[in-house]
C-alpha cells in the first residue's frame, strides 16, 4: 500500500505570488460570473461597466486610486507588523483611531499656517494609530498575550468609542439625523493633484517606498527578519526580539492611523462611523494576496481600489455592491490554492 | 411582586446569551482540535440568512433550521478545506471567511431585505408576559433549551470520554496524537464543520427569533464576541456559558440603563464586553505565566513528516 505525505518545497519559484495572484482574479471572475448569472445577470455586461466606470475616466480613475489609498496604507502597516510573524487584525480600528485623534487636535489646536497644520494634523492621525495598537503591542512584548485576539477586539472598542464620540461630545447639531462630527474647516483639506485625484495619493507613494526601503534595504528590516526567526538567532545576533517587534507594530499601527487622517482630510472631512467601511479588513487580503511586499500591496491595492469603485456603480443597474467584496476574498481564496501546489509537493512514501 | 422592568432585563439577557453561547461552543470545539476559525461572523451570517429565506419560502421552521445548520457547515468546510488539507494560514482563511460571507449572505437576502416572518420556533410556556423568575425561564424558545443540553453534551463530550480526549490531543500536541495513531486531518476538518453548524444555528436563533427580520451585517460583531468568549471562558464549556450570560446581560443592559437612572452612555456598555475580555486574557496570561487554557498548537498546521 501506498502512503501520500505533504513535505514543503525547499525552493519556490520567485514569480509563484504573482501567478497564484493571477489565478485567483480568474478564479474569483469566474466565481462572480456565476453568481450574476444565477441572478439572472448578464456577467460580460457587469464586469464592463464596472471596468468603464472605475477606470475609464479620468474622473472614475481618480476616484478608485483615492479609494486605494486607505488599502494600501493599512496594508502596508500590515505588512511591516508580519516581518516579524505577527498578525494586526486591528487596522480598522486604527484607522478609525488616526480619524480620531485628528478631530482632536483640530478641536484643540490652532494653527494660522494651513500647510503646517494639515502637516501636524497627519502626524497626529500616526499617532492615533499607534496608539491604537499600544496596548496589544504591549501585552505581546511584555506578556506574550495573542495580538490576533487583542487588535482584533480594539476594532470594536475604537467603532464603539466612534458612536459615542459622534452622539455625544462631538455631535454636529447641523447633521440631523446622522450622527457625525463637525465638518473641518476647507483650509486644511489635503490639495487635489488633478480632476478629484487627492495629493494623499502622493503621500500614500511616498509610504510605499519608506515601508520598501524599511523592510528590504535598511538594517531596521534586517533586524525584523531576525526578531520574526528563531529566538536563538537573534540572542546571536545580539537582537533584542522584544523591542524590535514593539516598533515594529507602533509603526505598522501608525500606518493605518495615517490612512485614516488622509480619508478624514481628504474625502470625509468630518469624523463619522462610515469613515472607513471594512478598508482595515480589505487591507488584510491586499497584504496577504502579496505575500507582504511593499510594491504587490501599492499595485493590488489600486486594483482592489477600483474594484470596490466598480462595486459601489453597479448599484445603479440593480446589482449588490457586495460583488466587489465577494470577487475581493475568492482572488485570495483562489491564490492560496495555487501557492499550495508552489509551496509542496505530494511525496508518495512505500510502506513495508 | 417582582419588578417587571427587571424580568424584561432577565429574558432580555438570556436571549443574548443564548445566541453568543451557541456560537461560542462551536468555535471551542474547532478550537479544541487545534483549528482556529476567525470566520465565526460569517458563519452566523450564512445560517441567518439561508435559514431566515427558508422559512419565508416553506413557512416550515423545521426545515429552516436544518437548511441554515447545514448551509452554514458547508461554508466552514472551505475553512477546513483551506487549512486541514492545504495547510493554509489560519488567521487569514479565517478572516476571509468572515469577509465572504457577509457579502454573500447580504448578496443571497438583498431581496428579503425588510420581509415579515409569519412563524415562530416553538416555545413550552404560552405565557406572553411572564410574570416571574421561573416563566421568563419556561417561556424561552425551543433553541435556548437546546443550547442547555449542548453545553451538557459538549462538556461530557470532552471532560469524560476518550473521543473528548483525543479531540484535545490533537489540539494540544501533534507529534503525540500521530504517533497514537490518531486521524488528525480527519478529526481536525470534522470539528471546523462542526463548529460551523454550531454557528449556523445561531444564525438561525438571531434572524428567526432574537430580531426576527434579515438585514445587512446584522450579525453586528457578535461573532467576534463569541471568539472572545471562548478566550474569557479558558476553552470550558461551562465557563465559557457563564460568559455567555455575562455578555449577553451587558447586551440587554446597554438600552435599558436610563430607564434605571444610570448616566452612563449605552455606546459606552456596549464595548465592556471587548474591554472585559482583554484585561481578562491579559490577567489570565500573568498569573498563569502564559497558561491561557488554550490549546498548544492553535493554528498551526500538521504535516505527516513532522514526527
Amino acid at each position: 500500500m501506498n502512503n501520500y505525505i505533504l513535505s514543503k518545497k525547499l525552493k519556490t519559484n520567485e514569480l509563484s505570488t504573482f501567478y497564484s495572484f493571477l489565478f485567483g482574479l480568474l478564479i474569483a471572475f469566474f466565481i462572480g460570473s456565476i453568481i450574476l448569472f444565477l441572478q439572472s445577470n448578464n456577467p460580460l455586461e457587469v464586469f464592463s461597466l464596472m471596468i468603464k466606470l472605475s477606470v475609464g475616466s479620468l474622473n472614475s480613475l481618480s476616484n478608485s486610486l483615492n479609494k486605494a489609498i486607505p488599502l494600501i496604507l493599512a496594508g502596508l502597516g500590515i505588512s511591516i507588523i508580519n516581518s516579524v510573524k505577527l498578525w494586526n487584525i486591528g487596522a480598522e480600528g486604527q484607522i478609525f483611531m488616526g480619524a480620531i485623534a485628528l478631530n482632536l487636535v483640530y478641536i484643540n489646536v490652532t494653527i494660522g499656517n494651513s500647510n503646517l497644520f494639515i502637516f501636524i494634523l497627519l502626524i497626529s492621525g500616526f499617532l492615533g494609530g499607534s496608539f491604537c495598537i499600544l496596548l496589544p503591542a504591549l501585552a505581546k512584548t511584555l506578556f506574550g498575550v495573542n495580538e490576533i485576539i487583542t487588535t482584533l477586539l480594539t476594532n470594536y472598542i475604537v467603532f464603539g468609542l466612534t458612536i459615542y464620540l459622534v452622539n455625544g461630545v462631538w455631535k454636529d447639531p447641523n447633521s440631523l439625523n446622522f450622527p457625525a462630527a463637525a465638518y473641518i474647516d476647507k483650509s486644511v483639506y489635503l490639495p487635489i493633484v488633478t480632476s478629484k485625484l487627492s495629493s494623499g495619493f502622493l503621500i500614500c507613494i511616498m509610504f510605499t517606498f519608506i515601508a520598501y526601503y524599511l523592510k528590504e534595504k535598511s538594517v531596521f528590516g534586517y533586524e525584523l527578519r531576525i526578531a520574526g526567526g528563531s529566538e536563538l538567532t537573534a540572542l546571536y545576533a545580539g537582537i533584542k526580539s522584544k523591542q524590535v517587534a514593539f516598533i515594529a507594530m507602533l509603526i505598522g499601527g501608525g500606518f493605518a492611523g495615517l490612512a485614516g487622517a488622509i480619508e478624514l482630510l481628504s474625502q470625509t472631512h468630518r469624523v463619522s462611523t462610515g469613515l472607513s467601511q471594512g478598508f482595515g479588513y480589505t487591507a488584510i487580503i491586499v497584504a496577504a494576496i502579496t505575500g507582504m511586499r511593499p510594491i504587490g500591496i501599492f499595485l493590488v491595492g489600486i486594483l482592489f481600489g477600483a474594484l470596490t469603485i466598480g462595486g459601489s456603480v453597479i448599484q445603479t443597474i440593480g446589482v449588490s455592491s457586495y460583488l466587489a467584496e465577494i470577487i475581493q476574498a475568492s482572488t485570495l481564496f483562489g491564490a492560496l490554492i495555487i501557492q499550495f501546489f508552489f509551496n509542496y509537493e505530494i511525496k508518495k512514501v512505500e510502506n513495508d | 411582586m417582582i419588578d417587571l422592568q427587571f424580568l424584561g432585563l432577565l429574558n432580555a439577557t438570556l436571549q443574548a446569551a443564548t445566541l453568543l453561547f451557541i456560537a461560542a461552543l462551536g468555535e471551542l470545539i474547532a478550537e479544541k482540535a487545534g483549528i482556529l476559525n476567525l470566520g465565526v461572523e460569517g458563519m452566523i451570517s450564512i445560517g441567518a440568512v439561508t435559514g431566515f429565506i427558508t422559512a419565508i419560502n416553506t413557512e416550515n421552521i423545521v426545515l429552516a433550521a436544518i437548511v441554515g445548520v447545514l448551509s452554514a457547515s458547508i461554508f466552514s468546510s472551505i475553512h477546513g478545506f483551506f487549512t486541514v488539507i492545504l495547510k493554509q494560514d489560519q488567521t487569514v482563511s479565517g478572516l476571509i471567511l468572515t469577509i465572504l460571507g457577509i457579502s454573500l449572505s447580504s448578496m443571497i437576502g438583498k431581496s428579503y431585505v425588510g420581509k415579515k416572518l409569519e412563524v415562530k420556533i416553538y416555545k413550552f410556556g404560552g405565557a406572553n408576559e411572564p410574570n416571574s423568575v421561573l416563566e421568563v425561564f419556561l417561556s424561552q424558545n425551543l433553541i435556548f433549551y437546546l443550547s442547555i443540553i449542548l453545553l451538557i453534551i459538549v462538556s461530557f463530550i470532552f471532560n469524560k470520554t476518550l473521543f473528548g480526549k483525543r479531540i484535545e490531543a490533537i489540539g494540544e500536541d501533534l507529534k503525540a496524537s500521530n504517533s497514537m495513531g490518531l486521524n488528525i486531518n480527519k478529526t481536525q476538518f470534522v470539528a471546523t464543520c462542526v463548529g460551523g453548524a454550531f454557528a449556523g444555528l445561531s444564525g438561525i436563533f438571531l434572524t428567526l427569533s432574537y430580531v426576527p427580520y434579515w438585514t445587512d451585517s446584522m450579525t453586528a460583531g457578535r461573532g467576534w464576541i463569541a471568539l472572545a468568549l471562548v478566550i474569557f471562558g479558558g476553552w470550558k464549556p461551562l465557563r465559557t456559558a457563564f460568559g455567555a450570560l455575562l455578555f449577553g446581560f451587558l447586551e440587554a443592559l446597554g438600552p435599558r440603563l436610563q430607564t434605571y437612572g444610570f448616566e452612563i452612555s449605552p455606546y459606552l456598555i456596549k464595548i465592556t464586553p471587548y474591554v472585559i475580555t482583554i484585561i481578562v486574557l491579559v490577567v489570565l496570561t500573568i498569573l498563569k505565566k502564559g497558561n491561557t487554557g488554550a490549546p498548544k498548537n492553535i493554528g498551526v498546521p500538521f504535516f505527516k513528516e513532522n514526527r
